[in-house]
């Protein structure tokens, strides 16, 4: 296999991003409409000479008709081509092809040699004692830091025709030739998915997410760390600290104190027209004068307590089926393995068989694990629209102090809880900027991003929930 | 004849042989997919290769009717003794070096031909016309006239280093199917049937009604001659297609009932008849009668009034 046109895409080179999105959304809806045409695919032979090139689908036939030589000829070409391709070896030159040691009883792959730019997104370093046998006659255990592969990067690796795989054995001296890294029995990529799936989480399912995003290039790494050693991007610390219970507490107390000073709530005069704090000058404020029924992400769901999920105290629900489990970076996003950066996307995988739809509880503690994101650029629909306005988005009242640390986000909310009023003046003067987002647009991409991967029986599909912020966005 | 072979791993059945996966969908109309990456075509998901995953019910299809046999992938292999190591490694050994030679012979017959070729002549006779002026403007000996001959100063070309004079270059082949190694032995750990298979704890499907009826629906859609799929992006359970899904579209989305008398919620027929008109197929409701095992079929289109 030649390296040079198979290079592992951490740049961006066929699978560009939104090409890739673009397939997937092709393949989940367009499915029927054309098949894979096998027949248009380089076969093994051709390999070396023709660049691979992505072929298109093809066309299909409504229904068989009643002894059309043409028809089974089709079918004929077009299944031995699927087969021609079936049959590709997996070869890759000794000077490119990487090795590396499956040790069952630790579920890793201790690589040996590695080798191409695909280690760039895969692989972790961890400290090993030297020599396994020996440790405990020198005493003092010496560690050694060596680069392993969780089952699912093994297994990608192997199938992908890019690593040699040994399983960890006793193997006799005069074996084999000497240029070959030899290191144990062989594994077979048929072994290997005996072997390494149900290791460590991982599934059928969690595999075969995991190698499609790989093949569109995406750097994928687990959300919860296996082992210590194994970096994950710093988590981000839901807003249910210590901090945040006193901010309540300070809250209830200031608006007891709030409530003593102002009239009582007038259910037929909501709007207080005519106080020296009420300046309604803007119809956000009107509205939210209006709003009697609480709304928004950031109140507590009060679940039934039958229904609760797992422990209350803690972030993470054990028993839910829907749990982060993969983290997901664009080709685009620069990437460090040993400090790996906020992650582009959070995936939880499920099996559609077994899974139900996730509940709104399921969802809740989901969001409540992820970081507010900033809204997208808006999009150049209209370059008509031609105002010397700047173009950046300007954030929604909000998301601007999102940006900022939790202590401060905390304050302002603070503040803004206790002088409604004067912030909603300074948010008056933002406002005219703020109307160039889209709405609709803000809506549905949501505060807060997951994707959902099911896989049913081998067929992949991915769903976004996004988790929108319609008090934010009155239609006035 | 031999039956096919499916390898069970996780209670998921695998079709790794090519010959297995010709005889599973030309002959026995059971498609499964396809999920391995194909090792020439790595970056792309349109395309891919073995191994072959079967939905649970194609693979009880296959065994009950006697095509094929499960084989606990697991339990099928055994530490290899030296001798057989020593064996697979001296035919290794001896593939790396008739590559070796290949590639040797290769070159050999590529630099000869480079070497006679009239691009090649042409392409000498350039360089030594360059060499030339490059030597009658040094002789000038101008300092500016540095800045202009700066090619000597700059390394070789990449193909004069090359590190292919100490070692030799050789493909490296992984192998896909084990049953070409000598340790793999899946005879002694094969079952015939699913209850055998149940026993040994490597199977558990069907385990209840719904699977029951699965089970029975696709049994039944199957003996009709169609050819059948998976059907979660329109929906339904299944698939059904008139011939092979490679050259044919398919007619319905085919949900299954776990009985004949199970009530529907007046939603499901409004949201299988609009997806099912969307998509140029009917939707197929399909009870299945745990007593008799025999199923009862409604399809639902929309009528197309005013």
């Amino acid at each position: 296999m030649d390296e040079s046109l198979e290079l592992p895409s951490l740049t961006p080179k066929i699978p560009q991003p939104t090409d890739s999105t673009e397939g997937a959304d092709e393949q989940s809806s367009g499915e029927e409409d054309g098949g894979p045409d096998w027949t248009k695919i380089p076969s093994g032979s051709s390999k070396f000479s023709v660049r691979p090139v992505i072929p298109k689908r093809g066309e299909k036939d409504f229904e068989p008709s009643e002894g059309s030589a043409l028809q089974q000829h089709m079918l004929g070409q077009m299944r031995s081509a699927m087969f021609d391709a079936l049959n590709v070896p997996r070869t890759a030159s000794n000077k490119s092809i990487s090795y590396a040691i499956w040790i069952p009883h630790l579920r890793r792959a201790h690589v040996t040699v590695a080798r191409g730019t695909l280690f760039n997104g895969m692989g972790h370093s961890v400290p090993r004692p030297l020599s396994p046998g020996e440790d405990d006659s020198l005493g003092e255990e010496k560690l050694h830091k060596r680069l392993e592969l969780l089952p699912e990067e093994t297994l990608y690796l192997i199938e992908r025709g890019s690593m040699f795989c040994w399983m960890e054995g006793d193997v006799p001296t005069n074996i084999g030739p000497a240029w070959e890294d030899v290191a144990g029995f062989p594994i077979s990529v048929q072994q290997a998915y005996a072997e390494m799936i149900g290791k460590d989480d991982l599934t059928l399912e969690k595999y075969q997410i995991y190698a499609y995003l790989k093949r569109l290039g995406y750097v994928v790494t687990r959300a919860r760390p296996p082992t210590p050693f194994y970096p994950t991007p710093a988590p981000y610390i839901p807003k249910r600290s210590m901090f945040n219970w006193l901010l309540r507490f300070w809250g209830k107390i200031f608006t007891g104190i709030y409530a003593l000073f102002s009239r009582k709530r007038n259910w037929w005069r909501p709007l207080h027209l005519g106080g020296w704090w009420d300046k309604h000058t803007n119809y956000a404020s009107i509205f939210s004068s209006l709003r009697f029924l609480p709304a928004g992400h950031s109140r507590p769901l009060m679940p039934h307590k039958s229904t609760q999920l797992g422990t209350t105290g803690d972030t993470t629900t054990i028993t839910s089926p829907y749990t982060i489990f993969y983290n997901l970076y664009k080709p685009s996003t620069p990437f460090r393995k040993t400090a790996p950066p906020p992650p582009d996307f959070s995936l939880v995988v499920v099996g559609a068989r077994k899974t139900p739809m996730p509940s709104l509880l399921e969802l809740t503690s989901l969001f409540d694990l992820l970081p507010e994101e900033p809204l997208p650029p808006p999009r150049q629909r209209h370059p008509t629209q031609s105002k010397p306005l700047p173009v950046p988005p300007v954030p929604a009242p909000t998301t601007s102090s999102v940006q900022t640390s939790t202590l401060t986000l905390g304050f302002s909310r603070l503040s803004r809880w206790i002088y409604p009023n004067w912030f909603r003046n300074g948010d008056a003067k933002v406002q005219p900027a703020v109307r160039k987002i889209n709405p609709f647009q803000a809506l549905k991409f949501g505060k807060k991003n997951i994707v959902i991967a099911v896989v049913d029986a081998g067929t992949t599909n991915f769903y976004r929930f996004g988790e929108g912020a319609f008090e934010e966005w009155p239609m006035v | 004849m031999a039956k096919i072979a499916l390898r069970v791993s996780n209670h998921q059945a695998f079709v790794w042989n090519i010959q297995d996966l010709e005889a599973v969908r030309a002959k026995h109309r059971i498609c499964g997919l396809l999920i391995g990456t194909l090792p020439h075509l790595a970056q792309q998901n349109v395309f891919l290769g073995v191994p072959l995953t079967l939905m649970p019910e194609e693979a009880v299809l296959l065994v009950e009717k006697g095509f094929a046999v499960f084989i606990d992938e697991l339990k099928a292999y055994y530490a290899p003794t030296p001798q057989e190591l020593v064996n697979w490694a001296s035919i290794r050994g001896e593939e790396a070096k008739r590559d070796v030679e290949r590639r040797e012979e290769l070159k050999e017959d590529a630099a000869m031909s480079w070497k006679l070729s009239d691009a090649a002549i042409q392409k000498r006779k350039e360089r030594e016309a360059k060499r030339a002026v490059a030597k009658a403007a040094a002789a000038e000996g101008g300092e500016d006239d540095a800045l202009f001959t700066p090619t000597r100063n700059i390394a070789p070309p990449l193909e004069s280093n090359e590190d292919s004079a100490e070692s030799p270059t050789f493909a490296v082949t992984i192998p896909t199917e084990s049953s070409d190694l000598s340790w793999y032995s899946p005879d002694s750990h094969t079952y015939e049937t699913i209850s055998a298979a149940k026993e040994a704890g490597i199977w558990s499907y069907p385990s209840n009604l719904h699977e029951r009826a699965k089970c029975g629906v696709f049994r039944d859609l199957w003996e009709k001659g169609y050819y059948l799929g998976g059907g979660m992006r329109f929906g339904g359970d299944y698939l059904v297609y008139p011939g092979d899904p490679l050259r044919y579209h398919s007619h319905f989305v085919a949900s299954v009932l776990d009985s004949p008398t199970s009530s529907l919620l007046p939603v499901e027929i409004v949201a299988h008849g609009r997806l099912g008109t969307g998509t140029k197929k009917s939707h197929l409701l399909c009870g299945w009668n745990d007593d008799t095992r025999e199923v009862s079929y409604h399809s639902i289109e929309w009528s197309g009034f005013g």
